[in-house]
């Protein structure tokens, strides 16, 4: 192969690899807007009740949007790592994947603890139907 | 793109604003309507994120992400050590 070659092929993963980093990106951005917006109208409609524990459902929803938003854009991020130029780029990266991560791994936890809230369930994780053995 | 997500993030930090308030108003609760507010503050920031990565809004984006957990942790626990009225006898 000659040095041409590979400047042509690299060339071309670089666009090739930008233009799917925006397409990912776009989608995690469509999953979050569309999940702040129905989380909106769910909030209008529980609005009226009055009630603090209806925005529990509310916050299940928006949330789980949230995380699926966050792996569209993990995803983009570790894409972006095969063609980041620079160390800044990287450290960037770096920071970014670590704080998205974080965030996913709480949200994830809260959609579960919340979930058993809902159910009648004790916070820590247990779900109501496991009850104590008998003595 | 950069543009469109940039104001969408604006928006529905608007939107967040608007719900936290109005939440409050209706329920007086604080816990649920700061988790509210803040819910729909890190969607505007997760926004924001990916049309702009600099340095700010990187650090921006960690102190809602840590505030966030802040809030949800330790709001609870605020409320219920708060006294109750005493019991008539």
């Amino acid at each position: 192969m000659t040095h041409l070659q590979v400047g042509w092929s690299e060339e071309w993963l670089r666009v090739g690899v930008d233009a799917l980093v925006i397409l990912v990106e776009a989608a995690g951005a469509v999953v979050i807007f569309i999940g702040a917006v129905l989380a909106a109208f769910q909030f209008l409609r529980v609005l009226p009740r009055r009630d603090p524990e209806q925005f529990v459902p509310v916050r299940l929803t928006l949330g789980r949007f949230l995380a699926l938003g966050l792996e569209f854009q993990l995803a983009s991020d570790i894409l972006r790592t095969a063609i980041a130029p620079s160390y800044e780029e990287l450290g960037k990266l770096a920071v970014v994947a670590t704080i998205r991560t974080a965030l996913n791994y709480f949200l994830a936890r809260e959609i579960r603890e919340e979930q058993n809230q809902l159910q009648g369930g004790s916070p820590s994780g247990r779900s109501p139907s496991e009850k104590d053995p008998p003595r | 793109m950069t543009e469109v997500v940039t104001l969408t993030s604006w928006l529905i930090g608007g939107l967040a604003v608007a719900v936290g308030a109005v939440g409050f108003a209706a329920t007086h609760d604080v816990r649920s309507s700061v988790a509210l507010l803040l819910d729909l503050l890190l969607a505007a920031g997760l926004l924001r994120l990916s049309a702009d990565s600099s340095w700010s809004v990187l650090g921006a984006a960690a102190a809602i992400v840590a505030i966030r957990r802040l809030v949800i942790v330790y709001l609870p626990v605020a409320r219920e050590s708060t006294p109750g009225p005493m019991p008539t006898r």
